[in-house]
Parts: structure tokens; C-alpha cells; sequence
């Protein structure tokens, strides 16, 4: 008997056209489903149908039926289905309730009314099932974003819901964390519904894979047939190779042009912390993409806003000409403006006209008129590149840019960086993604000092 | 052999009284003096996470101080500056009265901001939403809101970066003031996440049950009986 069904189901958020449906499935006990499809597809609309947040939390027009465990959502509340289904969310700092890890992970067991003397064991299971026992005593605000997700997931693992749905939980993880969340999913054994950016592990993990589009259900097959679906209709998704460094996409150094950023000896030490970097060399040319790689807290971050001019440096030389651009981790988080339109214009002076046309680059001249907030996550990630490259800056420094990304979106997102430095400018990307073509990859690691320094990698050109 | 901390429950009654003993009382010296606790009790967290929190506790004393003189007038004590004289609002001075009742109700409001602070950067809030007993929704409110400046410290700098990304320079109170709406929106947008996500954990189901914490024991219990006794020693002597 299928623990889940989906009955012709439709979904409008109030005053938005029709986001999902109408759709039908049903999920069985045991399953491991890979929910893929683009940003704003509706796969997060799914997820919450099946949770009962969509429509009760968010309101809007709903049609059809869902009825997960015997409970049909129109009746039954979310909290009322929290014993039989969990949910883990894209942005882990989000969803954390209490200030310590068990009492975090003990949150939900209480609202569910578990026995006073269940709870503790039961806490304990779930932190060790995911491999964060360790945590357990640990400040939630002093964890990382890696830790954090785990936790989500035990809190989530501790409820024993019947199904669990995951909501893009490794969008905001660094690929060593996303491996060990996805790890950590592969030993549950419980019905779980997975939406996934990072197809590759996704489909590894899956046993049935299901593609939406335009809040559709395009397909819905066993992952072997699956691939072949995808291969065929849907190339860049059927890649298992995409989070394998199977070789860099080195685009060979360009000549010796001119250059446009010039970084020497660059030291750097956060107020009241340890030196982040120590003799940082570094430099990007006209024409040319650099990626700077590295492990976490290695100082990417900090050597990106150097180089953008958004610190300045203890010690060392900084040369740069033209004008600088800076996209931050998260952009999507950071929006000012009403509408996607002014949130572009805004580094042009109001040119909306020359928004527009950025807008329209990155696919996303039909939300001109939306708030930005109320486009998907990654839509919102697209918006914050195109807010940044409206004004053509000379040398473009991007923090993660392909966080969230879907792999259409991050093979545009290539292509699209590969014109910029054409046309003669300069990109350094700061990424742990080895998909991103780049001339050049510099490796930010631990010198003698324990602090961190530039070293430029071997690249076969 | 070093003594257990307080449970948060004892701790933020003594500092509960502690603020309401500093707005009690009358004299500078007592008020300075409870001023200077407080803050030493702040000084014992991280660094790194108390610099917002004693700002605005310091600002906010120091504005009151240095504003409260023009805006208020009393005729008793030595006029120590006269500027001009406003229609409606009549002369501008500052006397030796003005000025002592300002530094008394400024010396107040750090007070208490203070010990805000010190509930806010060092209290276990998980357990004294634990403690909560019948109140234990509102607990868990103001616990989520203390969470909250943190975040809004985060955040803030994180769209001025994203602002300066873009080549836009931000100068004065004014451009940041830009940030403020986006910065609530921000925020907004976080607590509607973080109420979705309570949701789906069964928050507000009936029947909730609490997991095993130790009990108070009696040195705790005396600690929040003397709360109460602190405020009124406050109100009959300082």
C-alpha cells in the first residue's frame, strides 16, 4: 500500500499564476526518490503538498488530494502529519529553534508529545545516526554550515517519520559537507524524498527519480531508466561525472595580457582571531578567468573581497585598475530593491533599459516586475549576478556563484563568464566547484606558518 | 573545585531585578555602581559576540545623557551654559540639576540595557524556555527575538557588502538608513522560514511533553527568592 498519493493535485501561491500541477504519484515504503528539475520548477511546492505546509503555511489555491499515512493534507494540519513526515529545508540556519544541539534535535520530540523518558535515547540515535554525536552539548550559532544541516537532519531522523523530504539540503554546503549529509541520507533506510541540485550523488542514492518542469511531472521512472530519459532529453542532468573532479575545464592561460588585478604578499588577520593569510600572491589578467579554490576557512573569501576592495589588507600590495564587482555568498539573501528590475538598475544609476537587457541575459526578464523576494532561490542567485554585472565591471569577483545553481543554469552561468573575459575583462571566482572553466586555478593552503597561502596549481593546457 | 553556574532561571530573575533595581534607585553612586557590575558580568562573554551588545547599551546611556539636558528643564541648581531662547520650548540652558538627573537616568537605561545584554550573551535560553512552565511559548518568543540581533548584526553586513559589490558607496547615517528596510524584510523573511519550519515539526500540537532536566537544587532556589528582595532593597535604600 503506497504511504503516500498524489491526486491530481494544482497549486497557486495567492496572487501568482499556477506553480504546480496538475500532478499525480504515489510514494512507496522504503523508496529513495530524486526529485530533480530547474529552479522554480516547483519541486519546493511539491515537497511542502506532501508536508501540508502547501496550502495550510502559505495559503494560495489548492486542488486535488494528498494523503500521506492515512492523513489527507486538506484536513489534517502540518504539525497534525509531523509524526509521519519530516522536513529538511535548503538554508539550515533557518530552521534552528533552541541555542543547543540536543535540545534542538529534542524540539520536535516534545511538540509531538514523545514520553519524557523516550526523548534523550531517542536524541542520541538520531545525532549518532547522522554522525554528530559529538556535537551534542555544542552552541547551534557556533556550528558550521555542514554541522548544522547534520543536525537538521537528526532533528528531522529523531521524529521516526514514516517519509522524509529534502529540500535542497546541500545547497549551501561546500562539497565535503554536502558528501557526508548525503552519506549520512544513504543509511537512513526510511522513505525519503530528495530534491537535489547535485544530480550526480542524487542519482547514485535513488531508486526512482522524478522530473518536474514548469510544475509538471515530466518524468517519473526507476533511476536506470531515469538516466536514459535524461541522457536523451535532459544531457547536462544525466551527467554522474558533474561533482567528480574527473579534470579541471582548464581553458588553456591565455597570453601574458594585460594585467588587471595584482595581489603581493598580502597578509590578513580578523580583529580578536588568527591570521587568515599570510604572503597571498595573486593576479588576474585582462581576458582572463581565474578560479581560487581551497578548503573551508581557508581565506577564499577574504582574498576575494581583498582583491574586489572590500578589505583592505594588513600588509601587502594591492594593484588593480578599472572598476571592481563583487558578488557575495548567498546573494539572494541581500536584496534591496522592490522589484528585480530596480535591484539590477540600481549599480547603473536607474538605467532600467540597460537592466533589462542584463535581465533578459540571465533568463530572468520576465521577473522585471516581481519582488525580488518572491523568486525562487535560485532565481534570486541569478538576479544577484546580473545586479552585479549590470555595470560591466573591469575585474568581477564572484563568492560561490554556483551554490543552488541547477546544471542548465550552471553550464550558462560557464558559458556566460566565458564571454565576460573574452570582451576583455577579468574574473576570479572564489568555488569549490571544478565544473567552472577557468585559464587559471590558484589553491589557497596552509603554509609554515599555519596560515594560508596562494599556490598556483598545475593545469594541462 | 570550580561551583556549578546558576540554571538560567535564577540568573535571569537576579538580573530582572538588577534592572529594575537600577531604574529604582535614586542615587548616581548607586546606580554607577550597579552599572559596573552588570558590565563586568558582560565582559565574561566572548568577545566577539558582546562588542554589539555593550555599544548599545553605552550609546544608548550616552545619548540619553547627552540630549536629555536640552530637553528637559528645571529651574533649581547653577546654569552651567545659556544659549538661546525657542518659542514654545523657551530658554536653552543646562544646569548643574539637568545635568545630574541626566547622568542618573542615563546611567538608568545602561543599567538596563546591561542587563539585557548579560541575559542575552550568556544565559543557557534553551533551559529557561525549559523552566518556563505554563509561559513557556512566551519564553520561547523572547528567546527566538534575542537570537535575532546576531542575525541582524550578520545581516547588515552582509548588504553593505552586497551593496559595495556594486560600486555603490554608502556615506552618512543616510545611506545606511537604506539598508534598514531590506534589512526587516530580511528578517521577516527569516522568522516566516524559521515559523514554517516550527510548523513542520509539530509546534502548537496539543499535548507536548518536556525532556528530563536536572532539578534546581537549593542553593538555586535561594538565588530566586532573593531576587525579589535585591528590588526591594532597591526601592527603601539606594
Amino acid at each position: 500500500m503506497a504511504l503516500a498519493v498524489v491526486h491530481e493535485v494544482e497549486f497557486a501561491y495567492p496572487g501568482s499564476p499556477r506553480s504546480l500541477g496538475p500532478l499525480s504519484l504515489e510514494l512507496e515504503p522504503g523508496e529513495v526518490v530524486a526529485l530533480l528539475g530547474p529552479s522554480g520548477s516547483g519541486k519546493s511546492t511539491l515537497l511542502r503538498s506532501l508536508s501540508g505546509l502547501v496550502p495550510h503555511f502559505h495559503g494560495g489555491r489548492f486542488a486535488g488530494r494528498v494523503v500521506v499515512a492515512g492523513l489527507d493534507t486538506r484536513t489534517a494540519r502540518p504539525a497534525d502529519l509531523a509524526g509521519s513526515v519530516a522536513t529538511v529545508f535548503q538554508d539550515p540556519e533557518d530552521q534552528v529553534v533552541m541555542a543547543i544541539v540536543e535540545n534542538e534535535v529534542a524540539f520536535g520530540l516534545e511538540n509531538l508529545g514523545t514520553r519524557a523518558d523516550r526523548i534523550w535515547p531517542r536524541v542520541e540515535r538520531a545525532l549518532g545516526e547522522v554522525g554528530a554525536l559529538h556535537l551534542r552539548g555544542r552552541k547551534t550559532a557556533e556550528l558550521s554550515g555542514g554541522e548544522l544541516q547534520r543536525v537538521c537532519l537528526a532533528s528531522a531522523l529523531a521524529l521516526e517519520p514514516q517519509l522524509l523530504l529534502l529540500d535542497e539540503p546541500t545547497s549551501q554546503l561546500d562539497p565535503e559537507a554536502a558528501r557526508l549529509f548525503l552519506d549520512a541520507v544513504e543509511r537512513l533506510g526510511a522513505t525519503v524524498v530528495l530534491s537535489e541540485q547535485r544530480v550526480g550523488r542524487a542519482l547514485e542514492l535513488a531508486t526512482r527519480v522524478l522530473y518536474v518542469e514548469d510544475g509538471r511531472l515530466l518524468l517519473d521512472a526507476p533511476t536506470a531508466a531515469a538516466r536514459d530519459w535524461l541522457e536523451e532529453r535532459r544531457p547536462r542532468w544525466a551527467s554522474t561525472t558533474l561533482e567528480r573532479a574527473s579534470g579541471h575545464p582548464t581553458r588553456g592561460s591565455t597570453r601574458a595580457s594585460e594585467p588587471i588585478l595584482a595581489l603581493s604578499g598580502i597578509e590578513f588577520g580578523y580583529r580578536g582571531g588568527s591570521s587568515v593569510l599570510n604572503g597571498a600572491e595573486l593576479s588576474v589578467g585582462r581576458g582572463e578567468i581565474v578560479a581560487l579554490s581551497g578548503p573551508n576557512g581557508s581565506g577564499k573569501t577574504t582574498l576575494a573581497k581583498i582583491a574586489a576592495g572590500l578589505l583592505d589588507p594588513d600588509a601587502g600590495a594591492v594593484e588593480r585598475t578599472g572598476l571592481a564587482g563583487y558578488l557575495s555568498q548567498d546573494p539572494g539573501r541581500y536584496v534591496v530593491c522592490e522589484t528585480a528590475l530596480a535591484e539590477v538598475a540600481l549599480a547603473v544609476g536607474g538605467d532600467e533599459q540597460r537592466a533589462q537587457a542584463t535581465l533578459d541575459r540571465f533568463g530572468l526578464g520576465w521577473a522585471a516586475r516581481r519582488h525580488p523576494r518572491d523568486l525562487s532561490s535560485g532565481e534570486r542567485e541569478r538576479l544577484g549576478i546580473a545586479a552585479v554585472a549590470v555595470a560591466e565591471p573591469d575585474l568581477l569577483v564572484l563568492d560561490e556563484p554556483t551554490r543552488g545553481l541547477d546544471p542548465d543554469r550552471k553550464a550558462e552561468l560557464g558559458r556566460w563568464l566565458e564571454q565576460y573575459a573574452a570582451a576583455g575583462d577579468g574574473v576570479l571566482v572564489a568555488t569549490h566547484d571544478q565544473e567552472l572553466p577557468a585559464h587559471r586555478r590558484i589553491e589557497l593552503r596552509a603554509g609554515s606558518t599555519q596560515a594560508l597561502q596562494a599556490r598556483e596549481l598545475p593545469v594541462a593546457v | 573545585m570550580s561551583r556549578r553556574p546558576l540554571p538560567p532561571g535564577a540568573a535571569a530573575a537576579l538580573l530582572a531585578a538588577a534592572g529594575t533595581a537600577a531604574l529604582l534607585a535614586d542615587r548616581i553612586v548607586s546606580v554607577a555602581v550597579l552599572a559596573v557590575v552588570l558590565l563586568a558580568v558582560c565582559l565574561r562573554a566572548p568577545a566577539e559576540r558582546r562588542g554589539v551588545y555593550l555599544f548599545g547599551a553605552l550609546s544608548t546611556g550616552l545619548g540619553v545623557l547627552l540630549l536629555s539636558p536640552f530637553l528637559w528643564s528645571s529651574p533649581d541648581g547653577t546654569v552651567l551654559w545659556e544659549g538661546w531662547t525657542f518659542p514654545v520650548l523657551g530658554p536653552l540652558d543646562v544646569t548643574t540639576t539637568e545635568l545630574s538627573e541626566a547622568a542618573l537616568n542615563g546611567l538608568r537605561l545602561t543599567a538596563l540595557a546591561l542587563a539585557f545584554s548579560a541575559y542575552a550573551l550568556l544565559l543557557d535560553h534553551d533551559r529557561l524556555v525549559a523552566a518556563a512552565g505554563f509561559a513557556r511559548r512566551s519564553a520561547l518568543a523572547v528567546a527566538l527575538a534575542t537570537r535575532l540581533v546576531p542575525s541582524l548584526e550578520r545581516d547588515a553586513a552582509g548588504l553593505a557588502a552586497a551593496v559595495r559589490g556594486r560600486g555603490i558607496r554608502l556615506q552618512g547615517a543616510r545611506g545606511y538608513a537604506t539598508l534598514l528596510s531590506p534589512l526587516v524584510a530580511g528578517s521577516l523573511e527569516r522568522a516566516t522560514s524559521l515559523a514554517e519550519a516550527m510548523e513542520a515539526r509539530g509546534y502548537g500540537r496539543p499535548g507536548a511533553t518536556r525532556a528530563p532536566r536536572p532539578a534546581w537544587s537549593r542553593r538555586d532556589r535561594a538565588v530566586l527568592a532573593a531576587a525579589p528582595l535585591v528590588v526591594l532593597g532597591a526601592a527603601l535604600w539606594l
